[in-house]
């Protein structure tokens, strides 16, 4: 909600008369390209039970608005609120937060599986702990059984990419566009794969997946490197160093272990979470000491969280780790020491996305319960809340290459780029299907001149550089927006069977990852400087609808065929 | 980047009360690195430590000397350290691998190393009972360079026994204190009989010399621009001077001039200053008073002080103020404590809400037009998107400040184990304190002897004996 611009001063002519129309805003907005058809959605629903489409469920907020007569003016357009009526206000609207979240598991729907079935959540220790819809849904599960159920939901799951739209036809003002084309893919792990990310340097690629592993991967060849296994349940979530050297990955387990990338051993030796001092009095002798903090510690991992750790993100000189949690909060680690340095109650839901903008002094954090909080990162505090008035829940966040928007993962089908300063949306994405889980993207950077894409932030360059959006989407597809026009300009058909869970990009490099335990690895196929893709004819070929699904057909007969060998690593060259 | 959000700007600029306290071993001297997010600190024992200042936590130990680390010096892009010990020596640090770049022997105790501001490979250093040297490290064979504390006399026609009288004053005129200027092309020397030198590098002679103190020149500080020149001296008395501009091409020695600024003192209790820092800006100074637990802040503008800082009940040695924020670092001499003063905005509570607002007074709400006005969701949704027209720069990075630095200094994991010695615990958040103050934690073992440190009883013998 853009409260704060519109307080200050001018009247925000562009959303005009916003407060009161929250109330009708119960639908869920329609995407306006329509490519997600409504029948996919109702299935998806069944799955997820998000309330939107719930008229009643998005209620509580607005009717909080309605009801506080005397708060509707304090936070109106030009406030006028004094200051002791503010705690009060602020108590009503907690309560109507919560009652939101009740309002969500009211809805009925089985909440999902990001990781657990509906099982073990018993040590949810919150007062809300009886809802299971708090849990989102990443579909991961810390159980081999659930892993079956899992894949039969899969199976359920119809295809549904034949009725999406043609993708859109590259007709924009820009000179590059997008035309990543599948390489490799890259299989190996037993269940679902919640995140994959390349490293900063663009070599390496690791994988988090529900079978409680993580595994790197060489992004050039798509060679099985290692496979980090630790966690005791499945890892949601991981995050790459800024040197590309270590990798840290957040589990269902509540801990968070940091691993040396070259070695794939814990990167700690000594790392106790800060909750106990090393080990004393052993620095009388050497042998001793090992002994004791070997005994003691091992060498372990980040322990703080009291409940899945889901989000990680690096500072980007490498020494913090931010961590969010279904324990609703965000922690701040000192990696270098292993220490817990911050813990900021950031939310009142499960803490769904994190990131760290380009000079590390700003953390960006949300979570379901639909607020995007801006934290400074050497104060701890809160600087600006972002909250769209629909009110829609926020899976996954991340800042721009620049560091001055954040783009926002709605699960209203949008994706928002907002001014995290001004604190308005400037473009809102739409195009893709996301209702239920969360999922991820990031920005991509192609670079006009020289055709090689370029690899991380080459800001630096002369030549012009092109900003899109990547995401996944739930019909399997992964769909390429232009950041300043919202087109789509490249949209990957069935990459994914199921939900595609995670697209990241580096460069000229994409990887994607999903429900189907497979790895996409894409590269850029280099453009002409006029614009013109410089094709090899295969290539186009392979991007054809039904090639593309007989790859996929492909792709799924050998998932089913590796359930017998679950730890085959299995590389495949598609082109 | 936070500064675009946070009102920290209309923060007052100097720092209030204590938010941390560091410590690893015994610290003497403390120094910022220009970028300010590291802090070098010299101990006793010899060890430095480099300290990240976003965690408040051990970035690096860097293992070497054996003496009091008596001063410390960063390079412009943050990856060398130049540090000083009693031992003699002062060793350029690499801090991308931790081993020393290069190590230079004097014959005599070291006042103070201060690296070339733009060149990592030159230095001067002021020593004890010797005249100071510039000191040239390009060449794996280094030079050194002596450098004058006394300026020529003129007086070719005076007899033998005068020029030796004069001669043998003249060895006892030390030069205590030196500072590279802006440029790096003249070098700021103070010397034990009150003196203020000004020596080009080049011909490594004095142009410009005045008596400007009446005790021996302790410290010698410039404001990051370097036109402003911060002065203790030992005779109670702190002085700003404005500094000349020496980079005009036809300079002519006998035109340069230095006028003082201000005279800070406390003419009540006579206290006379441990150390002096700048600030940020160079608009406040700041002091360690010695036999006194206080810190003193003077405003440049009127020469007036604003602020004592109370501290902890300590006497404290060097400050350092942070290169551009209200903070500031100062060493406490009996526990060898860093302790950090800065201040500590409130939380908005606007920012958590932002459906609230601020405001001083009531303001009268003026219903608009169409505040209540019903319009179908898809005109709403439609209308929204459509107003979506603004173009987004999601790629550039303003230039407002220099990124050349693009040193990173590696994480290391390890920390835990070269920190063996000391036993952290965490006090509060963000803020460690050692188990046992009164620990032993003598650790003198050389870089080259690591593998030995197993064996750390034997280690630790050997490192008392020196």
């Amino acid at each position: 909600m853009s409260a704060l611009d519109t307080v200050g001063g001018t009247s925000g002519p562009e959303h005009p008369s916003k407060r009161r129309r929250v109330d009708d805003d119960s639908i869920d907005s329609t995407p306006r390209d329509g490519s997600p058809d409504p029948l996919q959605g109702h299935h998806l629903s069944i799955r997820r039970g998000r309330p939107q489409s719930h008229p009643g469920s998005r209620s509580p907020r607005a009717s909080h608005l309605d009801g506080d007569d005397g708060g509707n003016q304090f936070r109106s357009p030009s406030p006028l609120s004094p200051r002791g009526s503010r705690p009060g206000s602020r108590e009503s609207s907690r309560t109507a937060r919560r009652a939101r979240r009740y309002s969500r598991s009211g809805s009925g729907s089985p909440s999902v599986s990001r990781s657990h079935s509906q099982t073990p959540r018993s040590h949810r220790s919150r007062s809300h702990s009886s809802s299971s819809s708090a849990s989102r849904s990443r579909s991961r599960s810390s159980s081999s059984s659930s892993n079956r159920s899992l894949g039969s939901q899969e199976q359920q799951t119809p295809r549904l990419s034949d009725a999406e739209p043609a993708p859109a036809p590259s007709t924009q003002r820009t000179h590059i566009t997008p035309q990543y084309r599948r390489k490799l893919a890259l299989r190996g792990h037993t269940a679902a794969i919640s995140q994959v990310r390349i490293s900063p340097d663009g070599r390496w690629i690791a994988s988090a997946s529900a079978d409680g592993t993580a595994r790197i991967w060489d992004a050039q060849t798509g060679e099985h490197l290692d496979t980090l296994v630790g966690h005791m349940a499945g890892v949601s979530c991981l995050a790459w160093a800024p040197d590309s050297n270590t990798l840290a990955t957040g589990s269902d387990d509540k801990a968070i272990r940091l691993w040396e990338r070259v070695t794939a051993n814990p990167a700690h030796e000594c790392g106790d979470g800060g909750r106990t001092p090393v080990a004393n009095g052993g620095g009388r002798g050497g042998k001793l000491r090992t002994e004791t903090r070997g005994g003691k510690t091992g060498r372990g991992p980040l322990l703080g969280h009291q409940n899945y750790v889901y989000c990680l993100a690096f500072s980007p000189k490498g020494n913090m780790l931010a961590s969010g949690s279904y324990d609703e909060a965000v922690f701040l680690w000192d990696v270098r020491a292993g220490r817990l340095m911050r813990s900021l109650p950031a939310h009142s839901d499960p803490v769904s996305g994190i990131d760290f903008c380009r000079d590390g002094t700003l953390v960006v954090s949300c979570s379901t319960d639909g607020l995007i909080r801006v934290w400074d990162t050497s104060t701890g505090q809160c600087l600006r809340t972002l909250v769209h008035e629909d009110n829609p829940p926020v899976t996954n966040v991340c800042f721009s290459p620049n560091g001055r928007f954040i783009l926002a993962f709605n699960l209203d089908n949008s994706i928002r780029l907002w001014d995290y300063v001004g604190g308005t949306v400037k473009k809102t994405y739409q195009g893709h299907s996301n209702k239920g889980y969360s999922i991820g993207g990031s920005f991509s950077l192609l670079a006009e001149e020289d055709q090689e894409a370029i690899d991380g932030n080459g800001a630096d360059r002369g030549s012009q550089i092109q900003p899109f959006v990547a995401s996944a989407s739930e019909e399997g597809d992964i769909v390429l927006w232009d950041v300043k026009t919202k087109s789509v300009v490249q949209r990957i058909s069935g990459a994914h069977k199921g939900v595609c869970f995670w697209v990241d990009v580096n460069g000229g490099i994409m990887v994607s990852a999903g429900q189907d335990r497979v790895i996409n690895v894409f590269r850029q196929v280099s453009t002409l400087p006029n614009g013109r893709a410089k094709l090899q004819p295969h290539a186009l070929e392979s991007e054809t609808p039904n090639l593309a699904a007989a790859a996929d057909d492909e792709l799924q007969r050998q998932i089913q065929e590796e359930a017998g060998s679950p730890l085959r690593h299995v590389k495949e060259e598609l082109v | 980047m936070n500064l675009l959000l946070s009102d920290d700007y209309l923060l007052q600029d100097y720092p209030e009360n204590i938010t941390n306290t560091i410590r690893s071993g015994h610290s003497t001297c403390v120094r910022f690195n220009r970028k300010g997010d590291y802090l070098a600190s010299g101990r006793v024992d010899g060890t430095v430590v480099i300290w990240d200042l976003d965690t408040m936590g051990v970035a690096r130990k860097l293992r070497g000397h054996a003496k009091n680390i008596t001063s410390l010096s960063w390079s412009r892009c943050g990856r060398y350290l130049l540090s000083a010990c009693q031992g003699w020596t002062a060793i350029l640090w690499d801090l991308q691998t931790g081993k020393r770049h290069r190590e230079v022997r004097f014959r005599a105790p070291i006042y103070a190393a201060e690296l070339h501001p733009w060149n990592h490979h030159q230095f001067a250093a002021a020593l004890f009972e010797e005249q100071p040297m510039l000191v040239d490290i390009t060449d794996p064979i280094d030079v050194k360079l002596t450098l004058p504390s006394v300026q020529k006399r003129a007086n070719a026609d005076a007899d033998a026994a005068t020029k030796e009288k004069q001669a043998k004053e003249d060895a006892r005129h030390m030069t205590t204190a030196i500072v590279y200027m802006a440029t790096g092309d003249h070098l700021l020397t103070g010397t034990s009989k009150g003196r203020l030198n000004i020596i080009d590098t080049r011909t490594r002679e004095i142009i410009f010399s005045e008596k400007i103190a009446a005790g021996v020149v302790t410290t010698l500080r410039l404001t990051e621009s370097g036109k402003v020149l911060l002065v203790n001296a030992q005779d109670r008395i702190i002085r700003t001077f404005h500094v000349p501009n020496l980079s005009v091409p036809d300079l002519d020695p006998d035109t340069i001039q230095l006028p003082l600024e201000h005279k800070f003192q406390d003419v009540v209790n006579r206290l006379s200053w441990n150390h002096v820092t700048f600030s940020a800006t160079g608009e406040y100074v700041a002091a360690s008073t010695y036999n006194n637990h206080e810190l003193y802040i003077w405003e440049r503008g009127h020469g007036s002080l604003v602020r004592m800082l109370e501290g902890p009940r300590e006497e404290q040695g060097v400050i350092e103020w942070h290169p551009h924020k209200a903070l500031l670092a100062a060493c406490g001499l009996e526990t060898g404590r860093i302790n950090i003063w800065s201040v500590t905005s409130p939380q908005r509570w606007s920012a958590l809400a932002p459906d609230f607002a601020e405001v001083e007074e009531n303001v009268e709400y003026i219903e608009k037009e169409d505040e209540f006005d019903i319009h179908p969701q898809e005109e709403i949704q439609k209308r929204r998107l459509d107003a979506e027209d603004e173009d987004v720069d999601v790629v550039t990075i303003p230039k407002d400040h220099d990124d050349v630095e693009s040193f990173r200094m590696p994480i290391l994991f390890n920390l835990g184990e070269s920190d063996s010695e000391e036993e952290f615990v965490n006090v509060s958040l963000g803020t460690l304190r050692r188990k046992s103050p009164g620990g032993e934690d003598v650790e003198a073992v050389k870089e080259e002897k690591a593998p030995a440190k197993k064996a750390a009883g034997t280690a630790r013998a050997r490192g008392k004996k020196k």
